[in-house]
């Protein structure tokens, strides 16, 4: 894919980026900028394949006009379950598979295609690589299966601070200064 | 952007202040009078015919333009004059991309135009071209407002005022840009997202004062109209769409969980105005949680109502509610068009005509609130059996009763979990504006004709947070959904005519003396014959139309006009029901036709 001394030079720097951030202590799970996460390529999918489209930023999920996606805070699935579910989808919901070949030249949950017959999954928009899955579920597990509430400090890693989409999460307890309406919980 | 033709003094002011802006002195120019837009210009709209002044034509709403070199004989050499691509398809919060379902503004050969985020576009359609004069970008917050826009990203248009172009955007302000030279003036945070509150509809001007609505009903709000004065900036009354405890008709919220205080009720559809009586009509959204109505025993009001205000201090004139205690997300945001026709002894009705989600049109006596006529305007109801000819409520809706089941059979609730119902729960007729023709006495309605399934979960006080769903459940498409273009005769109330469609009517039709121009998702821009509804013309896009067309003209030629970019709900929420349109992609652009 790459041509040229520049692309090759770019990709040593990189990988030595990389290497020096694996051999960092105490990243595994840190929130500093400064010692980048090994799950970031994970939430960089966890975006890319819109993911969060339907389960949200935090996971959670939940009703609304998409249907019901389910918890990820609260899946008690494993990593290979996991895995398994983000290529090959539920079959009969709306959560889609991400694998190309999924049902066809790929096995999934043991069937093909006609076996699974209407209950097949929709086809995600995105197609990702096994290695793209992996990192997602890494993502997941690290970052949202088992969470509480969502909170201030991980939508904010999530968004970066430029957006105000993580406010409600600072100041939920705190009367909205900014408001113009009438507030519409103590009316 | 710079000619030198015609027009003496006014057009040399014109290049003077574009000279002026493009050397970096842009400031506080003296507007020309001409284009001045008054209160008085606003009123007479219908006296400028070749201009687009109002979001739905008038204030009446009748999107009826009266200009007829473009006529059912000549229609077929109908041709794109030019085009223009537009920003704003980029996506944010749970969205993967923004479209476009605005009305353009045409004024003095000018054309304002938004897109989903709100980048508000004056073109120069002079010459038989489009020029960009300027974006005014409100660098709208992508991801705080998106995370909370139930139905896509989308902004419906801009109004004119004074020498200003007043617009929304989807994080909930009210912006003022200078119509010259594209400089902001002012802006006003009006709707907060920060309680699920977003703004996706154009301002409506009432004198001196911009009105605002709210969507956010899938999200617990609390719906609202306001007025802001545009001289002052300042809020002028701002009328809450459920009432608060004291006010008449919070009786109508009989649960000790105060769900009134996120009963929904948004109002995202610009309404219209009625001068003689100094009123604003507006349709009010559907109840909060959408689908477990047992959450919120009682009427509900005035959700899923058209509402009427009087336009100077907010206060409440009288309400129709279509769908008391709505079980099925039936709201009643459509605008509400202000016509007379003949009555009985030589009478003159005084109409609001509505047409429903529920799949019902209605005509209410727009003096006293009381129903005219209603009748079904789309193919298949299945909710209830009918209305009933003297009050217009569903026949089986009982006001002794707190929870409504309506045909039960087909009501999801509690102990009916999975119920398909038709219309589905995106009517009917969705936000896409109908048009009246006020020769022919015939109001377009743009329809989706449709079933969907509904999946109820039960609503409990611990599930409503800021900033979720607040539902009680879900819309799944297991069936085909198509469309059509329907024409009732207002002197009779009947349906005078179909156009099937493949597809669901996701854009809005334009009326003119002798055709009806409206558009298809899967691309198509066309025309009909205004009586016989038989296809006139028609032109691929190449995109998917999910806006309205307009008609205007400059330089003495008259033009069609429309957005082209699916975006909205659609492609999202209920895709699966017309799957041929997952082919359509996201897309920006201005299409402009002349013969």
């Amino acid at each position: 894919m790459t041509s040229g001394k520049m692309s090759s030079i770019a990709e040593v720097i990189a990988a030595a980026a990389v290497a020096a951030a694996l051999w960092a202590p105490g990243t595994a799970l840190g929130q500093s900028a400064a010692s980048p996460d090994p799950t970031d390529a994970g939430k960089a999918v966890f975006k890319r394949a819109n993911c969060f489209g339907c389960h949200k930023w935090h996971g959670n999920g939940g009703g609304g006009y998409g249907g019901d996606a389910l918890s990820l805070r609260k899946t008690e699935l494993a990593r290979e379950q996991i895995t398994e579910t983000v290529a090959c989808g539920r079959p009969g919901t709306g959560m889609p598979f991400f694998t190309r070949g999924a049902y066809d030249t790929v096995n999934c949950h043991g069937m093909n295609r006609q076996d699974v017959g209407s209950q097949m999954p929709p086809e995600a928009g995105t197609f990702l690589r096994p290695n793209d899955i992996e990192a997602v579920a890494d993502y997941v597990i690290a970052h949202i299966k088992g969470k509480g509430e969502p909170n201030y400090a991980e939508c904010v890693s999530f968004f970066g601070d430029t957006s105000r989409v993580c406010d409600i999460y600072k100041t939920q307890a705190e009367p909205n200064a900014n408001s113009a309406a009438g507030t519409g919980k103590a009316q | 952007m710079i000619r030198f033709t015609n027009q003496g003094p006014l057009m040399r002011a014109s290049v003077l202040a574009t000279v002026v802006a493009a050397a970096g002195f842009a400031s506080a120019l003296p507007a020309r009078a001409a284009d001045e837009v008054t209160h008085d210009r606003l009123l007479n709209a219908d006296k400028e015919p070749g201009n687009w002044l109002h979001h739905h034509k008038n204030f009446s709403a009748t999107r009826f333009s009266s200009l007829k070199d473009i006529n059912r004989d000549n229609v077929k050499n109908l041709k794109v004059a030019w085009t223009m691509h537009l920003g704003g398809v980029e996506g944010g919060g749970i969205w993967t991309h923004g479209g476009l379902e605005g009305t353009p503004i045409v004024e003095n050969g000018f054309m304002y135009v938004t897109d989903g985020w709100g980048s508000v576009y004056k073109i120069d359609a002079h010459g038989g071209q489009g020029t960009l004069v300027w974006k005014m970008d409100p660098k709208t917050d992508h991801d705080w407002a998106g995370a909370v826009a139930c139905c896509g990203v989308d902004n419906r248009g801009v109004a004119l005022w004074g020498n200003l172009v007043i617009s929304h955007t989807l994080d909930g302000r009210l912006i003022a840009t200078n119509k010259e030279n594209g400089q902001v003036a002012w802006q006003r945070q009006v709707a907060d997202p920060n309680k699920g509150e977003v703004i996706t509809g154009a301002p409506l001007i009432v004198k001196n004062m911009a009105i605002t609505g709210v969507a956010g009903a899938e999200y617990g709000i609390r719906g609202w109209v306001a007025a802001t004065d545009l001289a002052t900036q300042k809020e002028t009354w701002r009328t809450f769409t459920i009432p608060g405890k004291g006010e008449p008709g919070n009786d109508t919220w009989k649960d000790d969980k105060n769900s009134a205080a996120s009963g929904g009720g948004s109002t995202w559809v610009t309404g219209s105005y009625d001068p003689a009586t100094d009123t604003i009509v507006w349709g009010v959204g559907n109840p909060g949680p959408d689908w477990d109505n047992q959450y919120r025993p009682g009427d509900n009001l005035y959700t899923d109502s058209s509402l009427a205000l009087d336009a100077t201090t907010g206060k409440i004139k009288w309400h129709y509610q279509h769908t008391p205690n709505d079980p099925y997300d039936y709201d009643s945001v459509a605008e509400n068009v202000l016509v007379d026709v003949p009555g009985p002894n030589g009478t003159t009705l005084k109409l609001a005509l509505e047409a429903d989600r529920n799949g019902f049109a209605y005509a209410i006596d727009r003096t006293t609130g009381k129903f005219v006529w209603g009748l079904p305007f789309v193919k298949k109801v299945t909710w209830t059996k009918g209305l009933d000819q003297e009050s217009g409520k569903p026949i089986e809706y009982d006001p002794s009763k707190q929870v409504q089941r309506y045909n039960a059979a087909v009501t999801p609730h509690r102990d009916n979990k999975v119920a398909d119902i038709c219309p589905g729960n995106m009517g009917g007729k969705n936000w896409p504006p109908t048009a009246y023709n006020p020769d022919l006495k015939l109001w377009y309605i743009p329809v989706i004709e449709s079933c969907n399934r509904i999946t109820v979960e039960e609503s409990t006080p611990e599930k409503l947070k800021a900033r979720e769903f607040w539902t009680g459940g879900g819309p799944s498409q297991p069936f085909k959904i198509t469309g059509s273009v329907t024409a009732i005769d207002v002197t009779t109330g009947k349906v005078a005519g179909k156009l099937e469609t493949p597809f669901p009517n996701l854009g809005g039709i334009l009326a003119t003396p002798d055709l009806v121009f409206s558009g298809q998702p899967s691309g198509e821009v066309m025309a009909l014959d205004a009586k016989t509804l038989e296809k006139r013309w028609e032109f691929n896009t190449g995109g998917g139309v999910n806006a309205p067309p307009i008609s205007f003209s400059v330089d003495g030629k008259q033009y069609i006009a429309i957005l082209v970019g699916l975006g909205g709900a659609w492609d999202k929420w209920f895709i699966d029901a017309t799957p041929e349109l997952k082919r359509i992609q996201p897309g920006s652009m201005l299409y402009v036709f002349a013969l």
